[in-house]
């Protein structure tokens, strides 16, 4: 099949319809279909254990996502990273969504983490896999998309800067997901603590050229929008308590941690930026996280893993293109089979011919020589004889040869 | 923003898609299909309110029977409403049903459909997607003439295999030619044929959780085939508004008056109310019939290991047939050198003999030799 798509060119024009058309409607209608059919989205978690991602989460949608770590107490701690996905049905005001949390335990919790990333980012690569299949599929009508939409990651709140793993973890993925990094119990540091930690953070980022997700910036922005999204900006990385757990505050029920010297309210901005984080990834971008990963990093991937497979111009996960494929790499194989078998046949082949005639030309080079010293000797016998049959003195006789065969 | 705790913010996300498509804009395409003088053309412009598409040029009349083909024309245009900006493609096909013959005239309408499809197939395969064209026709209008009979035999078999491939939609122009009473038994009459032929016809979705909606969509359903009044003139009614309509000595048919014709429900359908259902549609259903019907087509199937089985199978005994065409090669040749190695041996015999002779023939002359050099001992055997 031809990989070209021949289009006509053809001109648009601007129009300008003199009264309302009514496609200015079709946000709404889509806003409609969407309440109806629900919304998905899959989160990820990686950071070391005991940073508080599950309570984060827990915070974050306000269930219990992950349940109470009492019982929970005496876990082992894993040997290797796993891969642990908790799916969760919420609803608000009858709106519903899907989640999926994947829980990486086990995340820097060794002494040797320098490979840590590789299972996350092979996680996150077979969930693309898994996808394109499914696109590449004859049936496609139940097509479920469960590639990974935003991976938030944690930050020990050491108050110093990124460590080594940070960076790597970060550099290796940040290509194929939106990465947030996040400063994890940030209640542990103080203001000032935190300013100095979070500069020092993004300096490492821009440093690294590591890429995490950011608000985009559209032009038909209003100004209302771009400002929320500036300051969502200003505070990233976000530094994050989480609180599953409510105390009585001022005769008000506040989620947040108490201390003697005073309680750190989740939900108070000037706490921290939990309420930025939320904002972030639930209020006003969770479906453009989803839209970054399916247009972009998932395109990436998709048409780096086409070239590299040499199938650039589609086809692309065609079983039957693939077996195409195969089948003319198999026939190329066949060929020099073929090439090399004969090249061996017919060098054997000539082998056993020279030999052959080697054998044929010996025997009878030997033979012509015997013969020749057999008819010399009877003649000088015969001679011999012929004088010693008139009286003459005969020479010496020469000796023959003993044996049967001539030749083997 | 200080919001109660118990909010997470889930109830923003329809906001949100309508944010991302607010901005993306949309491409509809729009195909109309029928009789030249249907009112095809009118009815473009009316839908669109501005000139979409140049009215024929009656000097091409004469050049007509001799091409004998239906044109397929298509028009782009930007349109910007309220912020949110549409590609439209309009597809028109001058000179459908204008000849004396018409069968098969249809074929160049179904195959450009088909190609479109086709089209958007080989460019989602390639590996750089990021600027699919796109013109999948989302919706197919399909002019009935207000003839008051019923169908035609040609326009049951055009919107048969219309129907069969994209959203279909009847509609009877010109309602203004044709009284209540008649449009009402003529309209029933379509569907019963519509009916007794099979033919696919879109239908919006009803069911909404809002009464007014579903009442709304319930309306839209049930006024199909769409009568509908075009005209792009603004005329002045006999009680002083000013309106789309065609002026008539006796009155004024109005293009957006519900008890003249059915144009708004129409435009409904096909914009305000159902566009995305009719996208939706197109992609989800028509296109992935006419992919999985390709795809089945050209041999594929998605139960892989069955055909992983056949064709490693298959493979493998290609190999062993090599194989076995080098071993009788072989066998044969081997047949050769063993006839010659045979034939060697006869000979080194042969040659032995030949010197044994010779080595008997000097023992004997030795012996004799021998003889006559002892000739006491030699001579009494002799005598
Ligand atoms: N100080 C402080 N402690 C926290 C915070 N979030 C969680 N914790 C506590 O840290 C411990 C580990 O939390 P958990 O969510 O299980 O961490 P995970 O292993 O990363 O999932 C628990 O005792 C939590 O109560 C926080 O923001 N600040
Ligand atoms: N009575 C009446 N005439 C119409 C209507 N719409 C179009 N026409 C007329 O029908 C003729 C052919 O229309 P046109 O749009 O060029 O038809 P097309 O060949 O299908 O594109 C023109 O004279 C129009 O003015 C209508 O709704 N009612
Ligand atoms: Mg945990
Ligand atoms: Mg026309």
């Amino acid at each position: 099949m031809s990989a070209e798509v021949e289009q006509p060119q053809i001109p648009i024009v601007k129009k300008k319809p003199n009264c309302f058309v009514g496609f200015a409607n079709l946000p709404n209608q889509v806003h409609r279909k969407s309440i109806k059919k629900g919304f998905q989205f899959t989160l990820m978690v990686v950071g070391e254990s005991g940073l508080g991602k599950s309570t984060l989460i827990n915070t974050l949608f306000n269930t219990s996502v992950y349940p109470n770590k009492e019982h929970l107490e005496a876990e082992e701690p894993p040997k290797t990273i796993k891969i642990e996905t908790i799916t969760t049905n919420l609803e608000e005001n009858g709106i519903k969504l899907k989640l999926n949390v994947i829980d990486t335990p086990g995340f820097g919790d060794f002494v040797n983490n320098e490979t840590s990333w590789k299972p996350i980012l092979e996680e996150i690569e077979t969930r693309f896999d898994l996808y394109l299949e499914q696109e590449n599929k004859v049936n496609r009508k139940k097509i479920v998309d469960e590639r990974v939409h935003a991976c938030l990651y944690f930050i020990a709140p050491t108050g110093h800067s990124l460590k080594p793993l940070d960076i790597e973890f970060m550099k290796r993925l940040h290509h194929r997901v939106n990465l947030i990094p996040v400063i994890a119990k940030s209640d542990l540091l103080t203001e000032e603590e935190v300013a100095g930690f979070k500069a020092r953070i993004m300096e490492d980022i821009s440093y690294n050229k590591i890429q995490i997700y950011r608000p985009p910036i559209y032009e038909n922005d209003d100004p209302e929008t771009l400002q929320e999204n500036k300051e969502i900006v200003l505070r990233m990385p976000f530094a994050v308590v989480g609180c599953d757990k409510e105390i009585e505050m001022k005769k008000k029920k506040v989620r947040g941690r108490q201390y003697p010297w005073g309680i750190i309210d989740v939900d108070n901005e000037d706490h921290c930026d939990f309420i930025k984080l939320r904002q972030m990834l639930i209020r006003t971008h969770m479906e453009e996280l989803r839209e970054y990963t399916n247009e972009v990093l998932y395109e990436n991937y998709r048409s780096n893993k086409l070239i590299a497979s040499g199938n650039e111009f589609g086809d692309g996960g065609n079983p039957l293109a693939r077996f195409e494929e195969e089948k003319r790499a198999h026939e190329a194989k066949m060929t020099k089979m073929e090439a090399e078998m004969k090249m061996v046949f017919q060098q054997k082949v000539q082998e056993k011919k020279n030999k052959l005639m080697q054998s044929d030309a010996d025997l009878h080079a030997r033979h012509k020589e015997m013969k020749e010293k057999l008819v010399n000797q009877r003649r000088e016998l015969e001679e011999t004889k012929r004088q010693l049959e008139s009286g003459a003195r005969p020479g010496t006789p020469e000796k023959s040869r003993k044996g049967k065969g001539y030749f083997k | 923003m200080s919001s109660p705790n118990n909010f997470i913010g889930i109830a923003n996300l329809p906001n949100q898609r309508h944010k991302i498509v607010s901005r993306k804009g949309a491409h509809f395409t729009i195909m109309v299909v029928g009789e030249s003088g249907a009112g095809k053309t009118t009815f473009i412009n009316t839908l669109f309110a501005a000139l979409m598409r140049e009215y024929q040029n009656e000097e091409k009349r004469f050049q007509k029977q001799l091409e004998r083909t239906v044109e397929i024309e298509i028009i782009r245009a930007e349109i910007e409403e309220k912020g949110f900006n549409v590609q439209l493609t309009i597809i028109d096909t001058p000179g459908f049903g204008d000849y004396v013959n018409n069968s098969d005239c249809w074929v160049p309408i179904v195959e450009f459909i088909d190609e479109q499809h086709l089209n958007y197939m080989k460019q989602e395969r390639k590996a750089n997607r990021r600027n699919i064209d796109d013109m999948r026709v989302h919706a197919c209008l399909y002019f009935i003439q207000p003839t008051g009979h019923t169908l035609k035999p040609l326009d049951i078999e055009v919107m048969k295999q219309l129907g069969s491939r994209v959203n279909l939609i009847p509609v009877i122009s010109k309602a203004d030619t044709i009284t209540r009473a008649d449009l009402t038994a003529f309209k029933n009459r379509i569907l019963d044929c519509i009916k007794f032929h099979n033919i696919n016809v879109f239908c919006p979705p009803i069911q909404s959780d809002d009464e007014d909606t579903t009442r709304r969509n319930t309306a839209i359903a049930n006024a199909m085939p769409y009568a509908v009044i075009g005209s792009e003139q603004d005329v002045v009614t006999p009680d002083g508004r000013r309106v789309k309509g065609r002026q008539y000595l006796w009155g004024v048919a109005e293009v957006e008056n519900e008890e003249h014709c059915d144009f708004k429900k129409l435009r409904n359908l096909l914009i305000r109310t159902h566009m995305d259902s009719l996208i939706s549609t197109t992609e989800e259903v028509h296109y992935e019939d006419y992919r999985a019907n390709r795809l089945t087509k050209e041999g594929r199937t998605d139960d892989d290991p069955q055909v992983r089985k056949l064709f490693d199978a298959k493979m493998k005994e290609e190999e062993d047939a090599l194989r076995k065409r080098f071993t009788e090669q072989v066998r044969t040749e081997e047949s050769k050198f063993r006839k010659w190695e045979q034939e060697l041996i006869d000979e080194r015999d042969r040659l032995n003999k030949d010197l044994e002779a010779e080595h008997s023939a000097v023992q004997a002359l030795k012996a004799e030799i021998e003889a006559l050099k002892s000739p006491v001992q030699a001579r009494s055997p002799r005598k």
